[in-house]
């Protein structure tokens, strides 16, 4: 206690130095924690765009349909998947879903597309194809007739809202042909070409019946009451619901390159935290020799008077230890207030695309507690334990020499 | 990604027996003229030895060939000319195709994702071919006057009944006031706008049935294109043997 | 020069702390130099491989062609386009594509097939096509009815070198073109979306097939490196000068791709701000530890009668003279160590996919860049934040700074 509190003293004996060192610390943890938090807002950014648009955190397939899409692969007892999701507390939200590939032709022109049958009232807890309507509007109402068609597709299609087009497809098992009318009820745009281009979304009743599927379907997405459990491959869930020949798969699993660049992310918050505690460790251990040097006639004393040399470390790691302490509390204020406002205000990163996926929401840095206590106990420890070089300076000191060198 | 050319060789058959379809009607009874186009190209089997000229901004060129078909799902057709094409044949066979190729001595099975689009790179797409319906049944259709009416053609507008997979918004056939021969039918989108032309001519009697021998289709989306069809020969009902319609058959280059 | 002397020998007397502040400079200058290699490096490779390796870096076409591909929109007279091309220094190789949507089949599959007609020799030379190979064989430099396909398609077809496919398509007269091959070799490009559709056929053989005889849909031009694209893109521009020819450079050809790396190097210029600014301030703390703990000497200084003038520019020189040290120094340290991740690389923790391409290891890069940024970051904030506490130091009173002890 005594020495802590002559470790204090010594510190603010020069309060000039020791702010200078503290806020220079502290900028560099601020910077930081700003760094991991703009990571964290582009990971939530990068995975909002990835699952939210469509993919959900989860999905549910017969083993074998994501390789080779075969329509008469739907997902094995479908209703019985459907009621264990019902029960199943960790799932937010779940939606069926009846896909293929099919023909779509207006009187003006033709294009390949998917052909995916939703149910419209649990559809948009999923994915937003509800919101991205630009035109007319979603599936309300109960017209088998509607369909929604992507912006781009439209173009190519030269129709519009309200007007014919007919839906070919091949039936599943027989491979007899299947055509529908619809009329256009909504056009989308996700701001993603191949999006715009290539789905058609219909009811799933309809779908069911074009592809001749009675009530099974191929997919289902879901997402998880807590969203850090879908990105887990190892979680209990996927094992649990790739049975009788489902196969139950994370969003990760899907969309591999988005986890390969969180990755890479994640290598460049080491760098800078790394270049980080070099330089703040090079910066005690000046601040600390430059007051060792300074009181050299005092620690020579402080010896003569019998002092130990473990006693000298000690005082030495405290002040470092003390040191460190202000340069936390500088650090997490100036933190929190810059990352505080960058999360206001937003970094406008929208319409960029990576992989397919479209930054659609500006990035909003995100604060967590984490940044306020693993770094600054990183940057604790970690100026202790450069702290142990000049401490084990002062405890070899000689009194006699110290003494003379103060001159 | 281009979107494939795609020459699926589909069945002509119904080009020949389904979709090309015309009417006409009489000041007295239009179902009798509709029933009467409907009905002219039908048959439950037919042989046929035709032309088809295709016509598009950068090439142009003839096809011969023959068709023999039973119902609705067996159908083979055999290229003749030109003969860089001699010897291409198609089978099909309810909904699966095979294609013969003679140069390279094999048979191609066409995956079914493929059975859509532009047949032989004409203006026929694979739907027109693959579709099958009847004007006199699939329609509402009435007796309406246009411009520049001809006293000897009776004029016909057909709406297609609203669930019927079609995409057009409404056909006007012209026919002959006489014979209830068709002359040209037009296809429309809902909004009114022009999307081909059909037009009917040579009208000559194959088998006892006076028909049109040539139909050509202009679409009025594509600039430069054009494809027409001429019938050389037409029998109808006649005794077709079974294996005609095999692997073996279409693998034997011999025609039939 | 006697205050250049006095600022030498101030340094050397006091070795701890000079090394001290030396280390601090070094240190910030070494880790902002290497970390700004290894992102630049990271990001050429990944532009290298896209446009290097597949793409190239420069692709000429029939006008209108990039918006809407059509057999028809191609070039007739390819060959003496790239013979016109070919002693532009920035041009290191060139090569010609022929493409068409087709189906090919073996045995019972069929599927529909993207057909690349190319010149084996030219293609191996410019994307290294010959090393894409992971089965078989290269295609032979004459026509020789062989083809090389995509390592999906061959899993599609269930076919493997040596047996026979079927190839149909619509030749540029309308006539059903379609003609037997052998596959001799399965590629694996990188990008696994077009291994799964990808024919490659001898130009020569595509054109007979597509009734296409001289003309090509593509010219794939490699420049030397890639900040030689523009300039490359320039001179072929002014010297092809046809109104019917496109010459885009793969920022346009590639521009999702291009956007992409644009926004992540925008990320990662954050970094890169946040790391210099972490150096700075690092900096800034020792220059101002190291001249204002030493009141007390610049007293003296100036009690034994020198001029406020000379005070200031020692306490300048020796800041000048360590971060030159430093920066010198950390320079040395810094090239060798991207030299050396620049040919070996780290393993990455876990592979990164990027565009179906496969990276496993990061790579530095030895750029001007990397040295010129921190260089100016560690020299600029030591000479600025010495000149304060120099004017201090110069205009301080004898009696009071001795009185300081």
């Amino acid at each position: 206690m005594l020495y802590l509190k002559l470790a204090v003293r010594n510190l603010m004996r020069n309060k000039r130095r020791t702010f200078i060192a503290g806020s220079a610390i502290g900028i560099g943890l601020a910077a930081l924690i700003l760094m991991d938090a703009v990571m964290i807002g582009m990971e939530h950014n990068l995975v909002a765009s990835a699952t939210e648009s469509l993919l959900g955190e989860g999905q549910i397939h017969a083993r074998g349909y994501r390789e080779n899409l075969a329509v008469e692969e739907a997902v094995v007892d479908g209703d019985g998947m459907m009621a264990a999701l019902g029960q199943d507390t960790l799932i937010a939200a779940y939606t069926r879903r009846a896909m293929a590939f099919a023909m779509i032709t207006s009187p003006a022109n033709l294009s390949a597309v998917t052909m995916i049958g939703i149910d419209p009232t649990t559809e948009p807890a999923l994915s937003l194809v509800d919101e991205a309507v630009i035109e007319g509007s979603y599936l309300q109402g109960n017209n088998p007739r509607d369909i929604l068609i992507g912006s781009k597709l439209a173009e190519i299609l030269e129709t519009r809202i309200g007007a014919r087009v007919v839906l070919t497809t091949a039936q599943a098992h027989t491979g007899d042909l299947a055509q529908e009318m619809f009329r256009v009820s909504g056009i989308y745009h996700f701001n993603v070409d191949a999006m715009d281009r290539s789905m058609v979304f219909i009811r799933l009743p309809q779908a069911q019946t074009m592809l001749g599927l009675g009530d099974d379907f191929h997919e289902i997405a879901m997402t998880f009451s807590d969203g850090s459990y879908g990105r887990n491959k190892q979680s209990p869930v996927w094992q649990h619901y790739s049975q009788n020949g489902n196969e139950a798969v994370s969003w990760t699993t899907i969309l591999p390159e988005i986890e390969a660049l969180f990755e890479l992310s994640k290598v460049g918050l080491y760098v800078g935290g790394l270049i980080l505690f070099a330089v703040v460790s090079l910066g005690i251990v000046n601040t600390l020799f430059m007051s060792l040097y300074e009181r050299m006639f005092e620690f020579g004393v402080l010896r003569a008077v019998g002092t130990r040399a473990i006693a000298m470390a000690r005082l030495i790691l405290l002040e470092a230890g003390a040191l460190a302490l202000l340069s936390i509390i500088l650090g997490s204020i100036l933190g929190l207030v810059l990352t505080g406002l960058f999360s206001h205000y937003g970094i406008d990163y929208t319409g960029i695309e990576f992989s397919g996926v479209t930054f659609r929401e500006m990035l909003y840095p995100a604060l967590t507690l984490d940044q306020f206590v693993v770094y600054p106990c990183g940057l604790f420890v970690f100026t202790l334990l450069v702290g142990l070089y000049p401490a084990a300076y002062a405890a070899r000191m000689k009194p006699a020499e110290a003494m003379r060198r103060s001159f | 990604m281009k979107t494939a050319q795609w020459l699926t060789l589909a069945t002509l058959f119904i080009a020949l027996g389904g979709n090309i379809r015309a009417q006409a009607a009489d000041d007295i009874d239009v179902d009798s003229v509709i029933h009467h186009i409907d009905q002219m190209y039908r048959s439950t089997s037919s042989i046929a030895e035709f032309e088809m000229e295709i016509v598009t901004p950068n090439w142009q060129r003839t096809m011969a060939m023959y068709a023999w078909s039973i119902g609705m799902d067996k159908t083979l057709i055999r290229i003749t000319a030109p003969k860089k094409d001699n010897g291409v044949a198609t089978l099909r066979l309810g909904n699966e195709m095979w294609n013969y190729l003679p140069k390279t001595n094999k048979v191609m099975k066409i995956p079914p994702s493929m059975m859509m689009s532009s047949w032989m790179g004409s203006d026929f797409t694979n739907d027109d071919l693959v579709k099958e319906f009847s004007l006199f049944e699939d329609f509402t259709y009435e007796v309406i006057t246009v411009e520049d009416a001809a006293d000897s053609l009776i004029y016909i507008n057909s709406i297609p009944r609203e669930d019927l997979p079609i995409v057009w918004g409404n056909i006007i056939t012209a026919a002959t006031r006489k014979d209830w021969m068709p002359v040209w039918q037009r296809y429309y989108d809902e909004d009114g706008k022009l999307m081909r032309v059909l037009q009917y001519s040579e009208i000559t009697t194959f088998d006892g049935r006076r028909l049109p021998a040539v139909m050509t289709m202009t679409p009025m989306s594509k600039e430069g294109h054009r494809t027409v069809i001429r019938y050389k020969q037409l029998e109808f009902d006649r005794e077709i043997p079974d294996d005609i319609f095999s692997l073996r058959n279409l693998r034997s280059q011999t025609g039939n | 020069m006697l205050t250049m002397t006095i600022a030498w020998r101030n340094i050397f007397r006091q070795k701890r702390r000079t090394t001290l502040t030396i280390l601090t400079l070094l240190g910030g200058f070494t880790l902002s130099a290497i970390s700004i290699g290894w992102s630049d490096g990271t990001y050429n490779r990944i532009i290298e491989m896209f446009t290097r390796n597949r793409l190239g870096h420069i692709q000429i076409h029939a006008a209108g062609y990039l918006d809407r591909p059509s057999l028809y929109r191609n070039i007739t007279n390819g060959a003496e386009l790239g013979s016109r091309i070919e002693d532009i220094p920035e041009v290191e190789a060139w090569t010609p594509r022929l493409f068409s949507a087709a189906l090919a089949s073996v045995a019972e599959k069929t599927s529909g097939v993207q057909i690349v007609g190319i010149n084996p020799e030219r293609e191996a030379r410019a994307t290294r096509f010959d090393r894409k190979i992971i089965d078989g064989r290269s295609l032979s430099a004459e026509a020789a009815h062989e083809t090389v396909i995509g390592r999906g398609l061959a899993r599609t077809l269930k076919a493997g070198c040596g047996d026979e496919i079927v190839v149909v398509s619509q030749g540029a007269d309308g006539s059903i073109a379609n003609d037997l091959y052998t596959i001799v070799g399965i590629l694996e490009s990188g990008d696994a979306i077009q291994d799964q559709a990808s024919l490659y056929l001898h130009l020569a053989d595509a054109q007979e097939l597509l009734v296409l005889a001289g003309a090509v849909h593509e010219l794939v031009v490699i420049a030397s490196s890639l900040e030689d694209v523009a300039q490359a893109t320039e001179a072929i521009q002014s010297r092809l000068n046809e109104p019917n020819l496109e010459v885009a450079p793969w920022q346009e050809f590639a521009r999702p791709f291009y956007v992409a790396m644009k926004a992540d190097q925008q990320g990662s210029w954050i970094g890169l701000f946040i790391i210099v600014l972490i150096v700075s301030i690092g900096v800034l703390n020792t220059i101002l530890m190291t001249v204002l703990e030493r009141t007390r000497e610049y007293g003296v200084l100036k009690a034994v009668g020198t001029r406020p003038g000379q005070v200031f520019r020692l306490v300048l020189y020796e800041v000048w003279i360590m971060s030159i040290v430093g920066v010198t120094i950390g320079a040395g340290i810094s090239l060798i160590i991207n030299y050396t991740l620049s040919i070996h690389g780290i393993v990455m923790p876990q592979a990164f996919t990027y565009g179906g391409m496969e990276f496993t290891h990061y790579y530095a890069e030895v750029n001007a860049r990397s040295i010129l940024i921190p260089a100016v970051t560690v020299i600029l904030s030591a000479v600025l934040v010495s000149i304060l506490p120099a004017l201090r130091a110069a205009r301080v009173a004898p009696a009071r700074a001795l009185r300081t002890h």
